[in-house]
């Protein structure tokens, strides 16, 4: 008994909390449970809120991680070998099918869900000072997650990866000057041969993972610099109305991460309003569950749907019609009316004004609520501009049949 | 406030729920696991096993447990078919059911399957372990499902690259239905050479042939002649109204002139007898009787011009240098005789009457005839001056077999959309399938297509390594030079027999040591009256009237170059063996199939007057191996010994009496 708790102690510095200064004190000693705030706002706890979107992005990442590196001893990043991996995982490794609709949904769901986290930022005015700069992280993210995804796409080396990723580079072939030599570099070759197989894999697996943990926790760290999730004006409390921008409370003897948080310099216990309750047990809780969700819902999906597997690449046989990803299909969408528009100006546009944003409209208006009256004009743009992307991403994925032309899905 | 510093009870609550859905989820999948099809089979097989199975033996084998491969490196393939079919390779699960089944035949002994494995032969999916996705059925997203029983063959061909290989009656039949119908023309395919077939040449058609004829012709070409190897090109009337005209004025090489000879003096009947003894029917049919080698006469008379004939019989490399008809020395009242015979009797009686012929052809004609003549690539065949730069008109056929059908391809016939049936109806009917195809109708049989759709789904776009391999060597083409040489291009030898794999097969007698075979003199004497052989071929040597110099050269040269050493052994032959070989030759009945002084079969030659004919060291090596020399040969193997064989020969060339000839 003694050892156990010895051990106990040894590990996690502080016994099982059993008031709330022992509560604060084990979410601040914890390295994963430091990025906490050892109390958190009501407001921001409610699920209608956040919608648990971000942290939702950080578990599909988590699993992506587990089970990609699982997937990587059995996969070969050569052409005829992966395709016959991907065989081997289907047919013959223990769990294999599962690991790899995991791997494929969870890919998919992140994409979806990141882009669901970005408008619920936007909508929610939470990109406003001081968070702009976490704003453009997450831009950043956003775009690493698509090429985190589309990287991915081709390992499978099958006639629908194979072909993807064509439609894909070749997009990316639009831009003016520099596409070729981008498209060379990513390639490895003017064509999808073992060398782009071999460059997609070493991106896919390590410098694109690695570029995505550090930004990551550079996001979820800024989220927790800025104050936590955006509150509305009214609901914050005073004193961080009244520190100014950049200048943090004087230290004193303590180095920890205390010291320098944007908040007021008091002790956590003295600090006992109606608004706030306490990250442990309320927020860990409550990811917890949130993560319990998403682990079921995912391996619910992949034990029902498996993952697409077409016929091994074929650079000789181009299906009709050859489609990007699903994620890009509204910019093929757009390609097919105008390769610079759709391959060039509107993704970059796009990602160039999704960076201006914060700096652009600077107001500190509706910040920390959904829909804002104050922001009318700007929910207005963004939602515009975000529904037609997803109407025409729909429309490429869904009606649009050989040779681009329209067709209708239900009278396939 | 404390209190509400603690979980709230909907929350733990949660965290139960969710937590025996997740337990729940876990337990599915790995019950999904463990369950897996294949090991339900191989505990099916472990129960079947036990009924058929001498316990004992099974206490020393270990059971089946566990995936089983077999993986053929050179061939990238892994096969895990027998992790269910159990028994495929153990002759006591014969009358098991399936999956446990002994493979049928013996093809596994031919093909051993670690060295095969089973989706060569089979297709399917080989890495798969489940009923379903091994492709028993068609699979979506597997090029390659398990072949059905009637279209297995095609993959025998796609090792097997030789024309007819053993055992595959469809492969074969596809493969000759290929070559005869010239699919190569206008396709590109693998194990085919170019121009195995040559159609008449057309630059000068238009002395030849009559203008009605054309029309008649081009209709449909089988319907006028169902020996006809041009195919229907379903021209429209405007068509052939233009290519008649560009026919009629293609007059490169005009024929001799027959203006001398006085069309008076010409005998049909004359004409007849000079028909038969030429023996013109070993290579031309009339009305169904006779070869296949040149083109049918039966309609003839109503197909050339007289004029032209007379010509042709004259010199027929004058205006067809690759002809393979023999230039025969006939006299100009022969030539009259049988161009009168064939011109006069040998006549469609449903032709119309010839309209008058029309001295001017409207250039504009003639384009618009030749534009028909290339958008049907008619010199594919008819290689035509000026045209040989054209390249192939129809696709390209390297990988046929992997050929990917659409819905769209099917231009909404009511059939199952897979390549073997889109080649099947492509080969019957290419009018009806997307898009629209210049192909022309071949009116091949349904038995004939299905062949040839067996033969195309062999050609696979994958190669192969060359030890997995096998095809006939391509032969060197021979050409014979010299005085020699010169005879063999003028009397068209090579049109019959073949000498160092070139040349017709139509002659029972590759010339390559005929010289060991038969004695120089009887070949001098046979070279000018040839004789019949063997009475029941109906295949006989022309009547080349050649002349003694002519027939001393290819003499002298068949045997001294033509020659088997190995054959050319002396032989002792004295009276008591040719005696008892006597006896032999009666108690083995060769008589049932050689005649012997006037009495015996007609299978095999006549025997009598050997002496003259054969060689005894060529006698005596027949006798012994038939089928080494001549492989099909019905010439029986009775495994003689080869002092019985030496007395057989003894006998046979004692034979001094000449057969009767039957002229």
């Amino acid at each position: 008994m003694g050892v156990g708790r010895e051990a106990w102690r040894s590990i996690f510095l502080v016994g099982w909390p059993q008031t709330d200064k022992d509560r604060a004190a084990a979410t601040i000693s914890s390295l994963f449970l430091h990025v906490h705030p050892a109390k958190v706002r009501r407001e921001s706890l409610r699920f209608s809120y956040s919608l648990g979107l971000g942290l939702i992005s950080l578990y599909m990442l988590l699993v992506l991680v587990v089970t990609g590196v699982a997937l990587m001893l059995y996969y070969t990043p050569y052409p005829r070998e992966a395709y016959r991996s991907m065989k081997d995982l289907e047919f013959v490794v223990t769990f294999g099918p599962v690991l790899r609709n995991l791997h494929r949904w969870s890919a998919h769901g992140m994409v979806i869900v990141v882009f669901l986290h970005m408008c619920r930022v936007f909508f929610t005015g939470a990109y406003k000072a001081p968070r702009q700069f976490n704003w453009v992280v997450g831009v950043g993210l956003l775009v690493l997650t698509l090429v985190l995804s589309f990287t991915g796409y081709l390992l499978p080396w099958d006639q629908l990866s194979f072909w993807a990723i064509t439609v894909g580079a070749n997009i990316a072939a639009y831009a003016p000057v520099v596409g070729d030599s981008v498209k060379y570099l990513l390639l490895g070759g003017h064509v999808i041969g073992s060398g782009a197989l071999l460059r997609f894999y070493v991106l896919h697996c390590v410098i694109l993972p690695g570029v995505a943990l550090m930004l990551v926790a550079l996001h979820v760290w800024r989220v927790r610099k800025d104050g936590g999730l955006a509150v509305p004006l009214t609901a914050r409390p005073a004193s961080v109305e009244e520190t100014p921008a950049g200048r943090f409370p004087a230290s004193t003897k303590s180095y920890g991460l205390m010291a320098v948080v944007d908040r007021p310099a008091l002790p956590v216990t003295e600090m006992e309003t109606d608004d706030e309750l306490m990250t442990w047990p309320h927020l860990l809780m409550r990811e917890l569950l949130l993560l319990l969700v998403v682990l079921v819902a995912l391996h619910a999906v992949a034990l029902m749907f498996n993952a697409p597997l077409e016929e091994m690449a074929n650079p000789t046989l181009t299906p009709n019609p050859a489609k990007a990803p699903w994620y890009f299909l509204g910019l093929q969408e757009l390609v097919h009316f105008s390769a610079l528009i759709g391959g060039v100006v509107v993704p970059g546009l796009l990602v160039v004004a999704l960076v201006l944003v914060p700096f652009v409209d600077r107001r500190p208006h509706g910040v920390g609520v959904w829909f804002a009256p104050e922001r009318r004009v700007a929910n207005a743009v963004f939602g515009s501009v975000a529904g037609v992307l997803v109407i025409l991403t729909i429309i490429g994925t869904y009606f649009r049949g050989p040779n681009w032309h329209w067709v209708w899905p239900w009278l396939g | 406030m404390r209190e509400r510093q603690t979980a709230p009870i909907w929350m733990l609550q949660a965290f139960t729920a969710l937590g025996l859905a997740f337990l729940g989820i876990f337990a599915w999948i790995f019950l999904k696991e463990y369950f897996a099809e294949w090991r339900t089979r191989q505990a099916e097989f472990r129960t079947v096993e036990l009924r058929i199975k001498d316990p004992h033996a099974l206490s020393i084998a270990p059971p089946a447990d566990g995936l089983r491969q077999i993986w053929l490196a050179d061939l990238d393939r892994v096969d895990r078919c027998t992790t269910c079919h159990l028994g495929a390779d153990d002759p006591d699960f014969a009358k098991a059911a399936e999956p446990f089944r002994t493979h049928a035949g013996d093809w596994l002994r031919t093909h051993r399957p670690d060295r095969f494995g089973c989706t060569v032969c089979h297709g399917g999916q080989g890495e798969a372990t489940s009923y379903r996705a091994a492709a028993h059925q068609p699979l979506p997203h597997w090029p390659e499902p398990m072949r059905s029983p009637e279209l297995m063959e095609a993959n025998c061909g796609a090792c097997h690259r030789e024309r007819s290989p053993r055992d595959v009656a469809w492969l074969s039949e596809g493969r000759r239905a290929i070559a005869v119908s010239n699919c190569v023309a206008c396709h590109d395919i693998p194990g085919f050479r170019a121009e195995e077939i040559r159609a008449p040449r057309l630059e000068s058609v238009g002395y030849k042939v009559r203008p009605d004829w054309i029309g008649r012709w081009l209709k449909d070409p089988k319907a006028y002649l169902p020996h006809s190897r041009m195919p229907n090109f379903r021209l429209t009337p405007e068509e052939i109204a233009a290519l008649s005209v560009f026919l009629l004025s293609q007059t490169a090489v005009a024929p001799l002139d027959s203006s001398p000879f006085d069309w008076k003096k010409a005998d049909p009947v004359r004409g007849k007898a000079v028909f038969g003894d030429a023996r013109c029917t070993t290579c031309h049919s009339i009305e169904g009787r006779g070869g296949t080698l040149g083109p049918e006469l039966t309609k003839v008379g109503s197909k050339v011009r007289r004029d032209w004939l007379f010509g042709f019989l004259k010199d027929p490399f004058r205006d067809h240098p690759e002809t393979l008809m023999v230039h025969y020395r006939l006299s100009d009242a022969q030539i009259g005789d049988l161009a009168a015979y064939l011109t006069e009797e040998l006549v469609d009686p449903d032709a119309p009457p010839s309209p008058p012929e029309v001295g001017y052809l409207d250039p504009k004609g003639v384009e618009a005839g030749r534009a028909v003549f290339v958008k049907h690539a008619c010199y594919s065949c008819h290689r035509f001056p000026g045209m040989e730069k054209l390249g192939k008109i129809g696709p390209g056929l390297t990988s046929v077999g992997d050929r990917l059908v659409e819905k769209s391809d099917f231009a909404g016939q009511p059939i199952a959309e897979t390549l073997p049936n889109w080649l099947f109806v492509k080969l019957l009917t290419p009018d009806r399938l997307a898009p629209p195809s210049r192909m022309p109708t071949f009116n091949f049989s349904d038995e004939t297509a299905a062949a040839i759709t067996v033969a195309l789904l062999s050609i696979r776009g994958k190669d192969l390594p060359a030890s997995r391999v096998t095809s006939e060597p391509e032969p060197a083409p021979y050409r014979p030079q010299g005085p020699f040489g010169a005879l063999v291009e003028r009397y068209r030898c090579l049109s019959c027999h073949q000498i160092r794999g070139s040349g017709g097969t139509l002659a029972t007698v590759p010339l390559d040591r005929i010289g060991s075979q038969l004695q120089r003199d009887y070949l001098w004497s046979y070279l000018q009256n040839p004789s019949a052989v063997r009475v029941s071929v109906e295949e006989r040597m022309p009547h080349f009237n050649l002349t003694h110099a002519e027939a001393t050269t290819l003499a002298d040269y068949l045997s001294t170059v033509f020659i088997d050493d190995s054959l050319e052994q002396p032989l002792v032959m004295d009276a008591t063996g040719a005696i008892r070989g006597q006896h032999l030759f009666e108690r083995l009945g060769c008589r049932g199939c050689h005649i012997v002084g006037g009495k015996g079969g007609y299978v095999g030659p006549d025997l009598s007057g050997s002496a003259k004919r054969l060689k005894p060291g060529w006698v005596m090596a027949w006798l012994q191996k038939p089928q080494q020399w001549k492989p099909g040969t019905v010439q029986p193997d009775y495994g003689l010994k080869p002092d019985d064989a030496q007395a057989l020969t003894a006998y046979i060339m004692s034979l001094s009496t000449a057969p009767e000839r039957p002229r």
